[in-house]
């Protein structure tokens, strides 16, 4: 036998605590069909009974506005749930009880959650549990969330009102201004000759008389629905003459109304001398003056921990692939299997798993400023800012963590409420410059501008910000158009986060990242590995074999003259050699000569294994170059040539899609230097500036490089927040658009007045 | 105290100089007398407790001047300025 309870409240009313307290950890975290709006479930058992819960988004009212409203409203509107329990926040009783008159009216069995006792207590009010429990119409239960004092009374309370669902009486009506009963009982009557209970009738006459649109479209499809919209409308012209407003207003009005009557009979605020101790971090932290130093400081705290704290991790996982490269490849005969599995599958996977510890700091971190109530003060501090592009002040912390990797970045715009924000937000995220695309900065600029490099690179992230703030403009006022709610936020007292909440949060949040992004880059990185690999022999021109031999030849070759020579040298030397003391061979010209051909033995050396690496890695970009991923990039040639791009660059661009740091391997590899950038990038700079590559169509690259998609874990990240695959579409086409379009402007114009050529 | 003729479709914000919720001073405290704006507007404001008649009390400005934190039937909320000059009020001492 089991039950299926949801779980509803006002945001910040502790339901996520709530719901943990219940369920434990058999939870799992999805999306609502169709919107990106959290579903989580879980379950737990009571004497014997299963328990599924689902924990519905936090909502102030039933109104279906937003997203979240319409998946509750829905939601409870199925029978799906037999039992609703709905939580409250006991210090907040007044705001909270509005959304319970609505779950009063949707007639199913309710069961009240009193939560933060606690607070309520502080504040110094006295609540009368079992008198509101009589007005109400159900059951009271007064817990404290955090502690999970009341638990135990809270599964039975839930216990009970399951199975005696069959006892009805006990509901309750909200009793309107007479007018409005009167219009109400118009309807109901018209309404109930399509069988409904009472309490279903007299919901949906009020939500008529609110003209809701959602009962209107459900009314027209009912046999008299013309007649019940007819009656509606003369009702609702009816109380805006009587009450000079809308038939919403006048019944949001009244249920306050109600509610105030209610809290007349069973609170009593006694005037304790307490401290809000909140009122005064707020006084700090959201001071006219030291707010935004304060919130200054939080986010350079959050970049240095999730960068330098991460990096430590991040090296252990290097070197762990790298050991795991090599244990697999020593113990695997070379083949087609053991290059994907290492090349392709370690490899690509490899390069994205690096970021996990960066990813999951941050999210912690993000979790702490959420839990603390810090999150909703960023939103107060920085709304000046972000309104100017059309968004919520909450915006600017995805933007923030954009600099960092848009993949959590974009996850994180979750923290906005209203889907046309997230949207514009994922929208406009990639392009602020995340940490992978600064490896190509460091080494275009350094190859090309070694004397402004740091300019350079920092104009790309002034660039970055200033195509997001324009985007956000361009489509605040076009695709996104009018969908912009009014700013209304609440800003819930602080508090001190549990180290539990935060864990599930950063662990829910962390699993959805390695869950999706790990299946896209498998996906993509064996498509660039099969790419790269295929097909299997190719014919190069240059007959790199018999270079190798003449350079071994040649290498050889000095290396004998230079044995000569040192011979000669010494000969001459010991013939002026006088002193009987000391053995020639002990002398110091003696050593000095040693020493010499040593150094010079050594530097030939190194000369030849150098040569015979770049041989090596021109041959294996020769080889790429008739590989697919080679003639894929030829492919493209002719479209990125008014760029000033050759097929390399088209390639690095290509490869880049899967992460952009790859664009730097690549270059590495085409420009037969290796993919080591330590080892290599000497070579790289000097493979770039003999490629025949301006220092002007180096800016443009970089410019392509900061302005199209980052990668493809962002690209799977934007479908997932945006849940569509259009404007995911849309995202990469028209950064790819922005990205060719600057460039261009950079290369053309750049070539028309001949600057840096 | 309003001329309301067509109440769905008319602001009822009657005068230019009525006081709105924009011009408190932090610290200062006013009773809702009318909200104005659009409909979807009006509910919602409705629905987080800023009804006809609550007392409202304006906490403090952002860094930046422009939300402003409002104290409203016990907890804290934020408005932007431009929206709370669709809020009509009375200065309360
Ligand atoms: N003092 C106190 N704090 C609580 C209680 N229940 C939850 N909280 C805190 O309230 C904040 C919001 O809780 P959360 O469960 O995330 O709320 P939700 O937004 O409704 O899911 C968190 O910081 C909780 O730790 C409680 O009973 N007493």
């Amino acid at each position: 036998m089991n039950f299926n309870i949801a779980i509803a409240g006002n945001p910040n009313c502790g339901k996520t605590t709530i719901f943990n307290a219940l369920t434990g950890a058999r939870q799992r975290v999805g999306n609502w069909p169709g919107v990106t709006v959290e579903k989580k479930s879980g379950q737990y058992n009571y004497s014997d009974i299963r328990f599924d819960v689902i924990d519905l988004p936090g909502t102030y009212s039933l109104a279906a506005f937003s997203a979240e409203e319409t998946v509750v409203r829905h939601y409870l509107e199925q029978d799906e749930a037999q039992v609703v329990v709905n939580i409250i926040d006991a210090s907040n009783l007044e705001r909270n009880l509005f959304l319970t008159t609505q779950l009063i009216e949707l007639g199913k069995p309710l069961v009240i959650v009193l939560n933060m006792m606690d607070m309520a207590h502080e504040k110094g009010l006295q609540i009368d549990a079992d008198t509101l429990a009589t007005l109400l119409g159900a059951p009271v239960v007064p817990v404290v969330g955090r502690t999970g004092e009341g638990m135990d009374l809270l599964k039975e309370k839930i216990l009970r009102v399951s199975t005696e669902i069959s006892m009805k009486s006990r509901f309750i009506d909200i009793s309107y201004p007479r007018d409005i009963e009167i219009e109400i009982e118009k309807l109901t009557h018209l309404i109930k000759r399509d069988d409904e209970s009472h309490k279903q009738s007299r919901w949906t006459s009020i939500k008529l008389l609110e003209s809701d649109k959602q009962t209107r479209d459900e009314v027209r499809i009912h046999p008299d629905g013309a007649d019940i919209l007819k009656q509606a409308k003369n009702s609702i012209e009816r109380i805006e003459l009587i009450f000079k407003d809308t038939g919403r207003a006048i019944i949001s009005h009244a249920r306050y109304g109600f509610i105030q009557g209610a809290l007349r009979e069973c609170v009593v605020e006694s005037l304790v001398d307490s401290v809000d101790y909140s009122r005064k971090i707020d006084r700090l932290i959201t001071n006219r003056w030291l707010g935004l130093p304060i919130f200054g400081l939080f986010m350079w705290l959050m970049f240095k921990l999730t960068y330098d704290l991460g990096s430590i991790p991040m090296d252990w996982i290097d070197a762990g692939l790298i050991s795991l490269m090599n244990f697999i490849s020593a113990l695997m005969p070379e083949s087609m299997f053991a290059s994907l599995l290492v090349d392709g599958v370690i490899g690509g996977v490899g390069a994205i798993a690096v970021f996990l510890p960066n990813i999951f700091i941050l999210f912690f971190i993000i979790a702490v400023l959420e839990d603390s109530g810090y999150m909703a003060r960023v939103a107060f501090i920085m709304d000046r800012v972000m309104h100017n592009i059309g968004l919520h002040g909450k915006a600017f912390i995805p933007m923030i963590m954009g600099f960092g990797c848009n993949v959590p970045a974009i996850m994180g715009t979750r923290i906005l409420e209203s889907r046309r924000d997230r949207i514009l937000t994922v929208l406009i995220n990639p392009f602020m410059s995340c940490s992978a695309r600064l490896p190509v900065y460091v080494l275009v600029a350094g190859a090309f501008f070694p004397d402004n490099a740091a300019t350079v690179i920092f104009s790309m992230y002034v660039l970055g910000i200033v195509a997001a703030i324009a985007s956000g403009k361009l489509f605040s006022r076009t695709i996104l158009k009018g969908m912009s709610k009014p700013f209304v936020l609440e800003l819930p007292p602080y508090q001190r986060p549990t180290l539990r909440s935060l864990i599930l949060h950063t662990w829910e949040r962390g699993y959805l990242f390695i869950q999706k992004m790990g299946t896209v880059i498998l996906v993509g990185s064996v498509i660039i590995w099969v790419l790269g690999y295929f097909p299997r022999d190719v014919q190069v021109e240059r007959d790199y074999q018999k270079e190798r031999m003449e350079l071994v030849e040649d290498y050889d070759y000095q290396m004998i003259n230079l044995g000569t020579k040192f011979n000669k040298s010494v000969q001459k030397d010991r013939q002026e050699y006088h002193s009987e003391m000391i053995a020639y061979e002990s002398s110091s010209s003696y050593q000095e000569l040693h020493h010499q051909f040593q150094q010079l033995q050594d530097d030939l050396q190194n000369k030849e294994a150098l040569e015979l690496y770049r041989l090596r890695q021109q041959e294996i970009g020769d080889i790429t170059e008739q590989k697919w991923i080679g003639r894929v990039g030829k492919i493209f040639e002719p479209i990125v040539r008014p760029l000033g791009f050759t097929w390399r660059e088209s390639v690095a661009l290509i490869t880049g899609f899967v992460a952009k740091e790859i664009v730097v391997s690549t270059y590495g590899v085409l420009f037969g230097v290796g993919e080591d950038i330590d080892e290599g990038s000497q070579g790289v700079i000097s493979g770039l500036r003999s490629s025949g590559m301006t220092p002007l169509v180096a800016l443009s690259f970089l410019v392509f490089t900061l302005l199209y998609t980052p990668c493809l874990a962002t690209v799977a990240a934007i479908k997932r927040e945006t849940g569509t695959w259009a404007y995911t579409i849309f995202s990469i086409a028209y950064s790819l658009g922005l990205a060719y379009l600057l460039a261009f402007g950079v290369t053309y114009f750049g070539g028309m007045f001949n600057w840096l050529s | 105290m309003f001329n309301f003729k067509k109440p769905r479709h008319k602001l009822h914000i009657a005068d230019e100089n009525d006081l709105r919720l924009s011009d408190l001073k932090p610290g200062e405290k006013g009773r809702i007398v009318e909200i104005g704006g659009s409909e979807n507007f009006r509910h919602r404001l409705i629905e987080m407790g800023i009804t006809r008649d609550a007392e409202i009390c304006v906490d403090k400005y952002a860094p930046l001047r422009d939300p402003m934190e409002l104290i409203v039937k016990g907890y804290h909320l934020s408005l932007r300025g431009m929206d709370a000059q669709k809020i009509c009020v009375e200065r309360i001492a």
